[in-house]
């Protein structure tokens, strides 16, 4: 990648090296696309079966942006339940989201208020992921920041669009394609590849093991259980070397030259 | 549930999910000294809300153990295929093939 040039042209005010940035983040999240648009379409589909209001539906995925915890709210919807249990329940499958804010706070902290702001609403699971496996490429905070929104933005907009599309086409996948493996299988194919330390590990192997242990619990509080023991017991894993198989580049403060080529692969 | 009440249900939600999407980064924004403990345990947040969330999915359904088949046979393959190539695509193209023999297949 060649150092910015102030003689190049901008494009509705966004330099070459900013759409370089957004563009290798889009690398990075867009394996995980195709999974956000079944997901937004199995979302459609549901809001089509429960018979809710096709822009109410649409509104939720805008303004949400947290399928699991829309399809939880539909499926209170759909059983009758009061309104607050509706939203309780949503909020508690989101309370995972708390602890991506506080692993991006040093990752964002350097961004202007208004960069902040924005980019929270668009922190989906796969966007803060690759925003926190890949900050330490980007040093610098305004390279950084247009790196985040080229792929939080695009992968929020396309799962958006795929509950539009199913909330007009309706239940067109057939439920013996059992589009459901596509969560696991999503967050499989962002979770092992990043997995190198011990710590990791332990954090991963513990996180499992309570979630199906709680399994019992009300409201799918067994993944927050789950998420916050294998963070807990994780961190009393001593870890080697950070910089062992990610290459030292990244670790070292500098931004790799060939930045676009490493994005490629995603996930790592 | 009317709609107006089921807009409102899903605004309580969007505006509840954004406080929370936004909690951390206004705590932690400040600091400019972050324990390495603290560290830590943050840098462990993204593995084990998604070892979680898989745990749910596919060891799970609806709260009770899925019954051992293609789901668990296609993520072992994804697992497999990740921890080979290390990359995130290769795995979602492999565990999603890997699905679709299966269930052709007749499991």
């Amino acid at each position: 990648m060649t150092p910015p040039s102030p003689a190049r042209r901008t494009v509705l005010g966004i330099a070459p090296q900013q759409r370089s940035d957004a563009w290798a983040g889009l690398k990075a999240i867009a394996p995980l696309m195709p999974g956000s648009v079944l997901f937004g379409m199995a979302f459609g589909a549901l809001i089509r079966v429960a018979g809710i209001d096709p822009w109410v539906g649409s509104y939720a995925s805008v303004s949400v942006v947290a399928g699991a915890s829309q399809i939880a709210i539909v499926e209170a919807v759909r059983s009758n339940a009061p309104a607050v249990i509706a939203v309780l329940t949503a909020l508690v499958i989101n309370a995972r989201f708390a602890l991506y804010s506080a692993a991006l706070a040093p990752v964002f902290a350097s961004f202007p208020r208004r960069w902040k702001l924005g980019l929270a609403h668009l922190m989906t699971d796969q966007a803060a992921v690759i925003s926190l496996e890949h900050a330490d490429r980007y040093p610098d905070p305004v390279r950084r920041r247009w790196f985040i929104v080229g792929g939080a933005l695009p992968f929020v907009i396309v799962w958006v669009m795929g509950s539009v599309a199913g909330i007009v086409l309706g239940p067109v996948i057939p439920d013996a394609w059992q589009i459901g493996f596509i969560v696991p299988l999503m967050f499989l194919a962002v979770l092992v590849p990043g997995l190198h330390d011990a710590p990791g590990v332990v954090a991963v192997a513990v996180s499992t093991l309570v979630v199906v242990l709680a399994k019992d619990l009300p409201w799918g509080l067994n993944v927050l259980a789950g998420a916050l023991a294998g963070i807990a017991v994780g961190s009393f894993v001593p870890s080697r070397s950070r910089d062992d198989a990610s290459g030292t580049a990244a670790s070292d403060g500098r931004v790799p030259d060939d930045g676009l080529a490493h994005d490629a692969g995603a996930g790592e | 549930m009317s709609t107006l009440t089921t807009f409102l249900v899903f605004t309580a939600a969007a505006i509840g999910t954004y406080l929370i999407r936004i909690s951390g980064i206004v705590i932690f924004g400040r600091e400019r000294y972050i324990p390495p403990r603290v560290e830590k345990a943050l840098h462990l947040v993204g593995p084990a809300a998604m070892a979680a969330i898989v745990a749910n999915s596919l060891l799970l359904d609806e709260g009770a153990w899925r019954g051992f088949g293609a789901w668990h046979l296609a993520a072992l393959v994804a697992v497999g295929v990740a921890l080979w190539r290390r990359s995130s695509g290769v795995t979602m193209a492999a565990g999603a093939v890997a699905f679709a023999a299966l269930l052709l297949s007749g499991l």
